[in-house]
């Protein structure tokens, strides 16, 4: 056998194990799944009545909707707020940003359902919130949890410290003597931001949405818990088709869809990536 | 007398560390280079950071042109500033680097293309005009960076040990560059560095700095013959240190009785002899120090000849014919033909015996 056939084996049987892993725990599930998706919930027959049945249910549609609205307003708040607080952090001297700094992802060490638990009993109707307001003689509190709104609250407390901690070492990775040099040639703060720490930096953000938009549309924890009864987010309806009405195909059905909406999600971040690699190399 | 392009008044700036620099009062003519020196942390980039606006200094006044420039932030200076390193915008072409500032100046487009590629080529590198910095080496970054300042016809230019992060033959090849552009444009310069053999090949005149204060500010000549102080003897070129005494009239330096340099007057007691290895010489005449070669090192045209005088190690430059009969061992005796002296309370602030002969030893 020749030395490069030898090499070549000796690579293959590396990747192997991890392969054969990949493959039962990810891939087997995976076309397991469409498989299941594809016989019909009512007939048993071999076809697309599920995901027929999933776009026209008005109620099914309606969750989908919901689901993927709910999505996008908490990634975009939370990329939005992680952003401005990454560039305070980076660029703010005072004691403020020093202790931000110190305290900003201590939400990550938090389990989601005491978290979820946390915010109702701040935010529900008898929560402290409430309480403290009526303190003051404001007896009306908005409908905070159990509704959009609670949702929302939850996924900027999960995602905010994330994405802001992704950010900030991004933008730490971003040279002073850049900053200053552009400010030298005379850049306003907005021409700063726009020209000089946004294209340094939008990478990592790529990095930062797609987990965000990833981590919020399979969320199951905080809209169990937080939600509204109806509509309800993908995961929770996914759930409760699942194991309440017992529809197998139907559930599978829900899951490839999520999987794919993940998938364009990642379509357009390693295609950004290799962008970015052909201007490197 | 014309108006100095840059005036710094009483300037004073201490950081929470207690670095920082106090009472730096500095006029800079028109197209003029001047160099701040010192050893780091003497408080050389505070003075150029704060000339740029990026350290707003706790009191004095920095004018340009007579205008006051302290309330403007760095956008609004006419100043711009060629960093240490990391100097380009990774993410744009060299092109783009160089017509940013024009493009925020809402110059023409016509305008900018002309004033780039002249820019470009005054730095030797109109053919990378495409590229990213990263595709350039340092001494092109360098360039480039040095063309991108140049292009915003600041009243004064600042340069942060632009050459620093290059190997020593590329810095003396950027440096003649520098001093030619500076020639032909007629731009005043700040520039800073630790290199004492830069300064003093590419400055009209130097700051001496040291502890945040000026030491001396000269000409290199100057400077360098008529040192003001032992600090300043000491970090600018290679000298020896000797101990001596004097009763304020005359020196004694081991067995040798000297006359003070014409205009020193020299308290009695101790005080300390600065005496460049150049102006040592060998010599017959009687009053003179004796001395045996310890070492004798060939570095091109002329050697470094190390001779022991009563314990002391005294560096001297000797034509390179003439130190082939230079053997070690043998004994000779070696002459002053000029030196400085400085009083013991002087050394005893600025540097120790010791220290500043193991100083002269390395520089």
């Amino acid at each position: 056998m020749s030395h490069s056939v030898k090499r070549g084996m000796l690579g293959l049987a590396l990747v192997i194990p991890s392969f054969l892993i990949l493959f039962v725990v990810v891939i087997l599930p995976i076309l397991y799944a469409v498989q299941e998706s594809l016989i019909d919930q009512n007939s048993g027959e071999f076809g697309l009545g599920n995901y027929i049945r999933m776009f026209t249910e008005p109620a099914m549609r309606t969750n989908i909707i919901y689901t993927l609205n709910v999505t996008l307003v908490s990634t975009v708040i939370a990329l939005l707020v992680s952003y401005a607080l990454a560039v305070y952090l980076r660029f703010g001297k005072g004691w403020m940003a020093r202790w931000i700094n110190r305290l900003y992802f201590i939400p990550m060490f938090v389990p989601g359902v005491i978290a979820t638990y946390g915010l109702i009993t701040l935010y529900s109707n008898h929560g402290w919130m409430a309480r403290l307001l009526l303190l003051i003689g404001i007896d009306t509190f908005p409908k905070i949890i159990y509704s959009y709104s609670g949702l929302l609250l939850a996924n900027l407390w999960f995602n905010i410290p994330f994405a802001t901690m992704l950010l900030s070492s991004a933008l730490a990775a971003v040279p002073n003597s850049v900053v200053e040099s552009a400010r030298d040639a005379g850049a306003s703060s907005l021409q700063l931001f726009f020209r000089f720490i946004l294209p340094l930096s939008y990478k990592t953000m790529w990095v930062a949405l797609t987990f965000i938009f990833m981590g919020i549309i399979g969320s199951f924890t905080a809209p169990f818990l937080i939600g509204a009864n109806s509509p309800q987010v993908l995961g929770v309806a996914m759930q409760q088709v699942f194991s309440n009405y017992q529809e197998t195909h139907t559930a599978s059905a829900m899951a490839v869809f999520m999987f794919l909406l993940c998938s364009v999600m990642g379509y357009f971040y390693i295609r950004t990536m290799g962008q970015d690699l052909d201007k490197q190399s | 007398m014309t108006e100095p392009q840059l005036s710094i008044r009483q300037l004073s700036k201490r950081f929470k560390t207690g670095d920082g620099v106090s009472d730096i009062t500095l006029d800079v003519q028109p197209g003029e280079m001047v160099t701040l020196l010192g050893p780091s942390g003497c408080g050389k980039t505070t003075v150029l950071r704060s000339i740029g606006g990026f350290l707003e200094p706790d009191s004095g006044d920095i004018l340009i042109r007579g205008q006051s420039v302290l309330k403007l932030p760095p956008e609004k200076r006419p100043t711009a500033m060629v960093f240490q390193s990391y100097n380009l915008w990774p993410h744009m072409t060299v092109y783009d680097n160089l017509a940013f500032g024009l493009h925020i100046r809402k110059h023409k487009k016509a305008h900018i293309q002309r004033a780039v590629t002249d820019a470009l080529e005054l730095v030797q590198l109109a053919p990378a005009a495409r590229k990213y910095p990263s595709e350039l080496s340092g001494g092109q970054q360098q360039r480039v960076a040095l063309a991108r300042a140049l292009l915003l016809e600041p009243d004064v230019l600042l340069l942060d040990e632009p050459f620093s992060a290059l190997d020593a033959k590329l810095r003396m090849e950027m440096r003649e560059e520098l001093r030619d552009i500076q020639m032909r444009t007629g731009m005043t310069m700040v520039f800073v560095t630790h290199d004492q053999e830069e300064a003093l090949s590419i400055s009209d005149r130097i700051v001496v700095m040291h502890a945040g204060q000026i030491e001396q500010l000269s000409t290199p000549q100057d400077i360098y013959d008529r040192p003001s102080s032992l600090f300043v003897a000491s970090f600018i070129g290679r000298i020896n240190l000797l101990p001596a005494v004097s009763d304020g009239t005359r020196i004694r330096l081991q067995s040798l009785e000297l006359e003070p340099q014409p205009g020193q007057a020299l308290l009695p007691g101790a005080c300390t002899i600065a005496v460049r290895p150049e102006d040592v010489y060998l010599t017959d005449e009687q009053h003179s120090l004796a001395g045996t070669i310890r070492q004798v090192m060939v570095l091109g045209h002329y050697a470094e000849v190390s001779v022991v005088c009563d314990e002391q190690i005294i560096k001297m430059f000797v034509p390179r014919e003439q130190a082939v009969h230079l053997l070690n061992g043998q004994a000779i005796r070696i002459g002053l033909r000029k030196f400085t002296a400085f009083p013991e309370q002087t050394a005893g602030i600025t540097v120790s015996h010791t220290a500043a002969s193991q100083a002269a030893a390395t520089v």
